[in-house]
């Protein structure tokens, strides 16, 4: 594993948002709101159209994570303070990020400390939280 | 029971402490490939056993998402209009995939706010097959009715 200092980027992944893959979350999860999965219905809220689920933004964190940190992701990671800010819709194409706030000792293991984001096309910040990461190991 | 047939799940039905029956889940290949085609994530820990070491492909920890909604949502269905307001994962230990996991979901706390919207706090814990505690998942939620 690389080293990692605070301040360091997290590379970006870009995922593009559209009715099909709202669909095929939908049938993974098991759910099926009309908010994501039926146009008309979704029209006709405050939100003016279907948007995706907010788990499928925490489901692209995790791919960030794992990314960077590996089998020590899974291991002993942790995704606390995550925020659903605004809604992402189909036709946008959202960016996946973070940023390594701090290193420090916990349980005689460094741990990164990482802002994350999803961020939407306009800047504005879908999915914000913490990620904490060990720097070594992973589980067995 | 279909998904038609059941009761939506409310917010007189969310006392502090209910405690929801076990949820189990085989995290099987097809599962872990159906999630990473939807999700785009092709991860080599989540297939090849090389990148993932001797315990053999992991599952995508991003399930967690999934299996914590179908812990509380067995027998019920989800009324529309609920709002994620924030979620919470800690990984106690990889799943890997062919386990099965046994995964559990308590009300940790439910109340009206000073808005009088519905607040609901669901722990969620996961464990495999041998009993190991696999993720920790705490959901806070807007109930809609």
């Amino acid at each position: 594993m690389p080293e990692f200092r605070a301040g360091d980027e997290l590379e970006t992944i870009d995922k593009d948002i559209d009715q099909g893959r709202i669909m095929k979350w939908a049938e993974l999860s098991g759910d099926f709101n009309r908010l994501h999965v039926d146009p008309e219905f979704a029209g006709r809220t405050r939100f003016g159209g279907t948007i995706a689920h907010g788990p499928m933004s925490l489901a692209f964190l995790n791919e960030l994570m794992t990314r960077v940190f590996g089998l020590a992701w899974a291991s002993a990671g942790r995704l606390i303070e995550v925020r659903f800010r605004a809604p992402v819709r189909p036709g946008e194409r959202v960016t996946v990020g973070g940023r390594v706030r701090s290193v420090r000792e916990e349980g005689g293991r460094r741990v990164a400390e990482c802002e994350v984001f999803v961020r939407k096309p306009d800047g504005e910040e879908a999915v914000t939280g913490l990620a904490e990461a060990p720097l070594e190991g992973g589980g067995s | 029971m279909t998904v038609e047939d059941r009761p939506e799940l409310v917010f007189a039905d969310l006392g502090q402490g209910r405690t929801f029956r076990p949820f189990e889940m085989r995290v099987t290949g097809d599962l872990a490939a159906a999630y990473m085609d939807t999700v785009g994530d092709r991860n080599p820990l989540y297939f090849d056993a090389g990148a993932a070491g001797p315990g053999g492909p992991i599952a995508p920890p991003g399930l967690a998402a999934i299996y914590a909604r179908s812990s509380y949502l067995q027998d019920h269905a989800m009324p529309s209009g609920g709002v994620l307001a924030k979620q919470e994962f800690e990984f106690l230990a990889p799943v890997r995939v062919g386990d099965t996991l046994r995964v559990q979901a308590r009300v940790f706390e439910s109340y009206l706010d000073d808005k009088g919207r519905r607040r609901v706090h669901f722990l969620i814990e996961a464990e495999n097959q041998d009993g190991r505690p696999v993720t920790t998942i705490r959901l806070y939620a807007i109930w809609p009715k």
